[in-house]
């Protein structure tokens, strides 16, 4: 996924690029990659659907466990929940980010940058399971964070922050906002500076240059970056595992209950199969902005 | 190439079948890529376990003295356990540890191999524990049970009254509203909801189910946390929370000598027992050091080494454990005999029901 | 009105810094603990969990299982990929679009269900669970992120110093390695350290697919579920300073190349 839409080119044709290439070597070049995404991505959700179109328990085809999905209120809530906490971190992570990018891309001087881009990621160089945990750590009845706040008097009491839902959302922002910060701030950077200076020139303040020149410009970094979100916060199993208490359950908690628990592959694929098709439908409202493009 | 009888049933095989020798056809390469690269040695031992047997310290003297490698795979809930065992190829797996009350559950899909009495230490094992209705079926014994304990309340003594931790009455009351973590297991905590609706976890049916899922959303509202084993004793020792549902010594004894005030009592309705046996497999293909392994967990060392495990402390199914004094006394060693007589078996559902207990259990999770 | 953006900035910039270090920091301070909860008071420091860690066989050797699975996931992926964007940056091939579609179609799934959907196959065509097979899933999520940046820095630049080699003679596949693998080095490194990244920090693909052997993260989350205690801190502290051992060696070979 590349942010670079601005600068497609249209691709050279075979004569003038090779003329003596015969028909043989390009297929020969992109079949291994197809052939693996047919065989080890296609063919497993083929092997899904049917799964998830069979019983448990045996017994011929059945719309069981899809209607399980839809009449069963612990499980659509899940999927509510799941867009609830995924609509939250994308939006808490895009308005975090993009005032840090733009810090980072225009207040910190050119030299610098380099450093204070890796100086974010670095954090993220923990495992993935460990970030999770040391943010119980931090938010725990006794943790860090009340300590502190207790400690220092502002309250008397420690606050419930570890085992809700809020806990899931810091522990997912946490790790979304250098996602986003990354992508704005790559946008941010291709943008050119004549467009700024232009519209200087034409007597645009800062602050409309930004609103009207580098905002739409950016917003396909954006969209990009609220899309991998998007994917990856509502496929996560363990940060609200982790850190949400099971006060309530997400939708990838549903699926590695079933898998976990009862062993229930039919199930777990029909679940996995719902949560896919909400997924596309995000991907189609953004796939505009997700076109891959050669500089 | 096994196919998973339950999931896969002959009836449903006509178009799956098509596809399926596509599949063998296109995969047939990769799997044997896949077989040799997972073949495991003629020597090892494969055991499917819990992850209190995954602690070096209870594996490694066993590894040295018999000259073979211990690989383990944990797993929780016998049903997550028979879906392992189906996935596999036969002869994949030599021993298993699974509840005792769901040894028959085995022993009908024809997984266990029955084990030799007169080479086990059975009449040093306290007796209310042996379990022989679930562990012997048609006159052969199919599992030993080797470590047991309580799901009932755990508590921090010096944060709740002991004297309200005699009732299970003291869960659903407002007293310790927001104190309260459940430990997130269906079975022993429906049967702890079962005893405070005074009913025997044995004779649960479809019909309790209503009543049980009231008592379990009583518990809920009050209820800060519905955790998994480490959550649910990190709130507990970390003053999180004063009480956690479905504890027992297996949370509180390996925390002792950190924090010794957290306690657990066995209430006036009871308490669910949990007990869990090793089974071998009838395809193992490697009988001997099956049963070597099962004989070194049943010995004193074993089951002392087992009953102080890395992941959790129990009690050894074993009265002659060489546990030390100390460890005795944390695990309150000789208040057994008082403990079990009250104590009542995990509920043991058939297909249908355990379903059904998901199901309440899911909607008790979802509940706000 | 510039100063004043200026202390601003600083004051939002500090801030979002802290949010990111604080459960880092927090993670490597109680892996320093003396007893046995990774909670405040700070009883350390010591390194009895570090030891713990190191002594425990089944961390280091998930340790080592992590590695290998990155490197060779992101080698096949690297390879996979680059081969596939050369194909269609070069040649005009027909539904090519909708080719490159499918290609990179694995980066809008989510990893759960990618591995459900290569359990569910393996589980019906009989293939066991292993390294291997997580291996696979690997270069299934990282097979499209390395086409996606080698395609996009398929410039026509390339083209014609591609075009130059030709005109001298030599054959394709020399061109391949002497021309193209060298031009596009940078983008291929770049697929290779973002794959390695991925996979080494993948978790549920791993978890549903591994069965003895597994990688760390999956070890990690064993070794959650059997209790808090700061060998967790300790092993993530230390897979933090082999990550960051690993940035640094790449940021170098990067950077060594950039002149060209």
């Amino acid at each position: 996924m590349n942010s670079a839409t601005n600068s497609g080119r249209a691709l050279p044709r075979a004569g003038s690029a090779l003329p003596r290439a015969g028909r043989a070597l390009p297929w020969a070049l992109v079949t291994p990659a197809l052939g693996w995404t047919l065989l080890f991505f296609v063919l497993p959700f083929v092997a899904m659907g049917f799964s998830s179109l069979t019983a448990h328990d045996g017994g011929g085809f059945t719309l069981a466990n899809y209607s399980q999905f839809f009449t069963n209120q612990a499980y659509w809530q899940a999927m509510v929940n799941s867009l609830q906490v995924t609509a939250i971190v994308t939006v808490i992570s895009v308005l975090l980010a993009y005032p840090f990018a733009w810090i980072l891309a225009e207040q910190v001087p050119e030299r610098w940058q380099r450093l204070a881009l890796m100086l974010a990621v670095l954090p993220f160089w923990t495992s993935y399971v460990v970030r999770s945990y040391s943010w119980l750590l931090v938010l725990a009845q006794n943790g860090v964070i009340n300590r502190a706040l207790t400690g220092s008097g502002l309250f008397s009491e420690p606050l419930q922050l570890a085992n809700t839902r809020l806990a899931t959302v810091i522990g997912f922002v946490h790790f979304f906002v250098m996602l986003l910060t990354l992508t704005i701030f790559a946008n941010l950077k291709q943008l050119s500076p004549s467009y700024r200076k232009a519209a200087a020139d034409l007597g645009a303040g800062p602050v409309r240059t930004f609103l009207h020149v580098v905002l739409p410009l950016t917003l396909p970094g954006i969209m990009v970056g609220a899309f991998l979100t998007f994917v990856l916060c509502i496929g996560d199993y363990i940060t609200p595992q982790i850190l949400g208490g099971n006060n309530e359950l997400l939708m990838p908690q549903l699926v590695m209950m079933q898998i976990g628990r009862r062993g229930d592959f039919p199930l777990a694929s029909a679940l996995s199969i719902i949560l896919m098709a909400v997924v596309t439908i995000a991907y189609l409202a953004c796939a505009r902005w997700l076109k891959i493009e050669r500089a | 190439m096994t196919i998973n009888p339950n999931t896969w049933n002959p009836t449903t095989k006509q178009p799956l079948s098509v596809l399926k020798r596509y599949l063998h056809a296109a995969c047939a390469a990769t799997a044997l890529l896949l077989a040799t690269g997972s073949f495991a040695r003629a020597a090892d031992l494969n055991a499917l376990i819990w992850c209190d047997h995954a602690d070096p310290a209870l594996l490694q003297p066993f590894e040295e003295a018999n000259g073979v490698k211990v690989n383990v795979k944990e797993f929780e809930g016998t049903g997550a356990g028979m879906a392992i065992v189906e996935q596999s190829q036969p002869g994949d797996w030599d021993v298993m540890v699974i509840d005792s009350i769901d040894i028959p559950r085995g022993v009908e899909k024809g997984l266990f191999e029955p084990l030799p009495e007169d080479k086990l230490p059975l009449a040093d094992l306290f007796p209310q524990v042996k379990l022989d209705n679930y562990t012997v079926v048609d006159g052969k014994r199919y599992g030993i049970t080797e470590k047991f304990g309580y799901n009932t309340i755990g508590y921090n003594k010096t944060k709740v009254d002991p004297a309200d931790m005699q009732s299970l009455a003291a869960l659903t009351g407002d007293k310790y509203k927001g104190k309260i973590a459940i430990y997130d297991y269906y079975l022993p905590v429906i049967g702890m909801a079962a005893l405070a609706i005074g009913k025997k976890t044995t004779e649960l049916t479809e019909a309790d189910l209503p009543a049980i899922k009231q008592e379990l959303l009583s518990m809920k509202a009050n209820a800060k946390l519905v955790g998994e084993v480490t959550a649910s004793q990190t709130a507990l020792a970390t003053g999180e929370v004063d009480i956690l549902v479905g504890g027992g010594e297996w949370v509180t004894a390996g925390l002792a000598k950190e924090n010794p005030a957290l306690d657990f009592s066995i209430p006036r309705e009871g308490a669910v027992l949990w007990s869990q046996s090793l089974a071998m497999f009838k395809d193992s293909k490697n009988k001997d050091t099956a049963l070597k392994f099962i004989q070194y967990i049943m010995s004193p060392e074993g089951q002392a080494r087992l009953a102080t495990s890395a992941c959790y402390w129990g009690m050894p199914a074993n009265t002659k454990a060489a546990l030390s004094d100390e460890q005795k006394k944390i695990l309150r060693f000789d208040e057994q005999p008082d403990f079990l007589a009250r104590a009542q078996p995990y509920p043991a559902p058939d297909a249908d029901l355990d379903k059904k207990m998901q199901d309440v259990w899911t909607e008790m999770l979802q509940a706000q | 009105m510039r100063a004043l953006v200026r202390i601003v900035s600083w004051f939002y910039a500090v801030a979002i810094y802290g949010f990111i270090f604080l459960p880092v920091v927090v993670l490597v301070l109680f892996s320093l603990q003396a007893t046995s909860f990774p909670i405040p008071p700070f009883t350390g420091p010591s390194l009895r969990w570090y030891d713990a860690v190191l002594a425990d066989t089944r961390l280091t050797s998930a340790l080592v299982n992590s590695l290998l699975v990155a490197a060779l996931s992101s080698a096949a992926a690297v390879t996979l990929g680059f081969l596939s964007a050369w194909g269609f940056a070069r040649f005009a091939l027909p539904g090519s679009a909708l080719l490159r579609g499918l290609i990179t179609l694995p980066l809008t799934v989510s990893y759960l269900i990618i591995g459900m959907g290569l359990l569910v196959l393996f589980n019906w065509a009989g293939i066991p669970k292993s390294l291997l097979a997580a291996g696979i899933g690997h270069v299934v999520i990282n097979l499209p992120l390395c086409f996606a940046i080698i395609y996009s820095q398929m410039g026509d630049h390339q083209i014609n110093i591609e075009r130059a080699a030709r005109d001298l003679g030599a054959p394709e596949w020399k061109v391949l390695l002497l021309i193209t693998v060298p031009v596009m080095a940078p983008a291929i490194f770049a697929g290779f350290f973002l794959s390695m990244t991925f996979s080494w920090d993948e978790f549920v693909i791993s978890f549903l697919l591994t069965r003895f052997d597994t990688t760390l993260p999956v070890e990690i989350w064993n070794l959650l579920r059997s209790g808090l205690n700061p060998k967790t801190n300790a092993v993530g502290s230390l897979v933090f300073a082999v990550s960051i051992v690993l940035v640094v060696f790449f940021e170098l070979m990067l950077l060594r190349r950039k002149p060209a």
